[in-house]
């Protein structure tokens, strides 16, 4: 196999031309994105750098606490951004929301680079945090989908609910339907990307693999398991997250919380 | 007459634990409801809804609260029901505590009808089933088609067919369909909110001539609550008026 081609930086500010062609159809067709552009490409830039120096130190730092702190910082960003995007404020869903992730992502990292990938110790930052960041960013996306659907839905559909409720429904059969439909929201991305991996698009991480000079072969590997694991990791911090956070919805009466805007 | 003394009547199965203890303490001759003290205020606002309300409702009483829009009307039938929770005050349902009581269970037993009808997306069979998919009507036995085909009759909606979609009725009908399937699972109290609110004077005519001969001739309990000055006839009819977050007798 090749060994990694290293970009050099004349050549990655070269990479900069997509970014003209992006600001001068912004400027041609008025789109107003130029501002957005300029800061996502300083951020992207910046971001990366900055997560590269992090990760060569913290790869050769070794150190399980500092290990396991990137991952809590990953969780926590994750759920910053779940509340940026979410903009809910009546029901308290950010602790039940962050608690439910740091578990979930913690076991699927665990799993995987213990007892499918196989490394020791089980907390090998190379492997560990990667894979924490692929689920997280992933169960990130269904997370904001599903939680901005849940509470949008029950608003919307208060007196539907209420119905339920005056002919004897508990609050999980009234909004049964709601919950289904805003879990599955979440989840179609996963499983629609699992249907178009290798057809219509090459992931990231197996991409990245083979531009690094890996053999194909051993890069579809990992990416199944990481397909497997982002299917897996979505459904179960989904569920969780949504049954704690509508049950918050009812009172203890059982009645709905969330008035029409 | 149209409404036979077992129009409505429905087979129980076998009933809750919680509902025989219920009937039990039915023997006291305490008042089917007792509204002690309520008051109510939405959050965050200073001034109340509802202040110091007490009321009491005797089996088989017509209770009518009249009073202008926004007096606080609905919202006192949503406590009952526990659709919003009061700032203060009891609410006793045959001399418990409705608090006690499990929520679905509370709803079953005393049944609100809002005044904007709803209806599922589904057939009129399904919408008048529906009470009967939920855990707490489980040991009610649904009632057969031909006794539906029957009430539709005496709903004065002989026009439909129990296949027919819901969705596309006029409001009056689903109105009228509404508090057909509240009645479906026997609830032991009605709660009607502005039930002719939304309806033409004849259609109201109909739903209030069906309201009282519940009442008349199923011995059914009923509180509705309505800013018209309609005037029922029932024997057992008490009038009362909402005005300054206060009750009082019309």
């Amino acid at each position: 196999m090749n060994e990694i081609v290293a970009i050099p930086l004349p050549q990655l500010l070269l990479a900069l031309l997509f970014i003209v062609i992006a600001q001068t159809t912004s400027m041609v067709w008025h789109l107003g994105l130029n501002r957005d552009i300029a800061v996502g490409t300083l951020r992207t830039i910046s971001q990366l750098f900055l997560m590269g120096y992090a990760l060569t130190f913290i790869f050769r730092a070794e150190s399980l606490p500092l290990t396991i702190g990137i991952f809590l910082v990953m969780v926590i960003s994750a759920v910053f951004i779940i509340k940026g995007r979410v903009k809910e404020r009546e029901v308290p869903y950010i602790v039940p929301t962050l608690l439910t992730m740091v578990l979930c992502y913690f076991v699927t990292a665990l799993f995987v680079s213990r007892a499918v990938v196989g490394v020791t110790p089980w907390w090998e930052p190379r492997y560990f945090i990667p894979t924490a960041g692929m689920v997280i960013g992933n169960s990130m996306s269904a997370l904001a989908i599903s939680i901005e659907r849940l509470f949008s839905q029950m608003r919307q559909q208060r007196d539907l609910i209420e119905m339920k409720l005056c002919l004897g429904a508990d609050y999980r059969e009234a909004s049964e339907d709601i919950f289904r439909s805003a879990v599955k929201a979440g989840m179609i991305p996963s499983i629609n990307a699992m249907m178009g991996v290798g057809l219509v698009f090459l992931p990231g991480m197996m991409s990245g693999q083979i531009l690094a000079g890996a053999d194909p072969l051993i890069a579809i590997r990992y990416q199944i398991v990481v397909m497997f694991m982002l299917v897996g990791s979505t459904a179960i911090s989904s569920i969780i997250v949504m049954l704690i956070i509508r049950r918050r919805c009812f009172g203890s009466g059982e009645e709905l919380l969330l008035t029409p805007r | 007459m149209i409404f036979s003394r077992h129009s409505f009547r429905l087979p129980l199965r076998r009933k809750f634990p919680e509902q025989t203890l219920l009937d039990k303490q039915l023997s006291g001759n305490r008042p089917l409801l007792e509204i002690e003290n309520l008051s109510f205020a939405y959050d965050g606002s200073d001034s109340p809804v509802l202040e110091h309300v007490s009321l009491s409702v005797r089996e088989q009483e017509f209770v009518m609260i009249q009073g202008i829009s926004g007096c606080g009307k609905s919202t006192l039938l949503r406590l009952l029901c526990r659709l919003n929770a009061p700032s203060s005050g009891k609410m006793l349902f045959r001399g418990r505590d409705i608090t006690e009581l499990s929520p679905p269970l509370l709803r079953s037993m005393i049944c609100f009808v809002g005044q904007l009808p709803q209806m599922i997306d589904a057939s009129i069979l399904d919408n008048l089933l529906l009470p009967f998919s939920y855990a707490a009507n489980s040991q009610k036995e649904p009632p057969p088609k031909s006794m539906l085909i029957d009430m539709l009759r005496k709903f004065y909606l002989q026009d439909l067919t129990l296949e027919q979609s819901a969705a596309k009725l006029s409001v009056g009908q689903k109105q009228r369909l509404a508090l057909m399937r509240a009645l479906l699972p026997g609830p032991e109290l009605l709660l009607l909110d502005e039930p002719t609110s939304a309806l033409d004077r004849e259609s109201a005519a109909m739903v209030f001539s069906i309201i009282e001969r519940l009442n008349r001739d199923e011995g059914k309990s009923v509180i509705t609550v309505t800013h018209s000055d309609y005037a029922p006839a029932s024997p057992n009819t008490k009038r009362y008026l909402l005005r300054n977050r206060k009750i009082e007798p019309a």
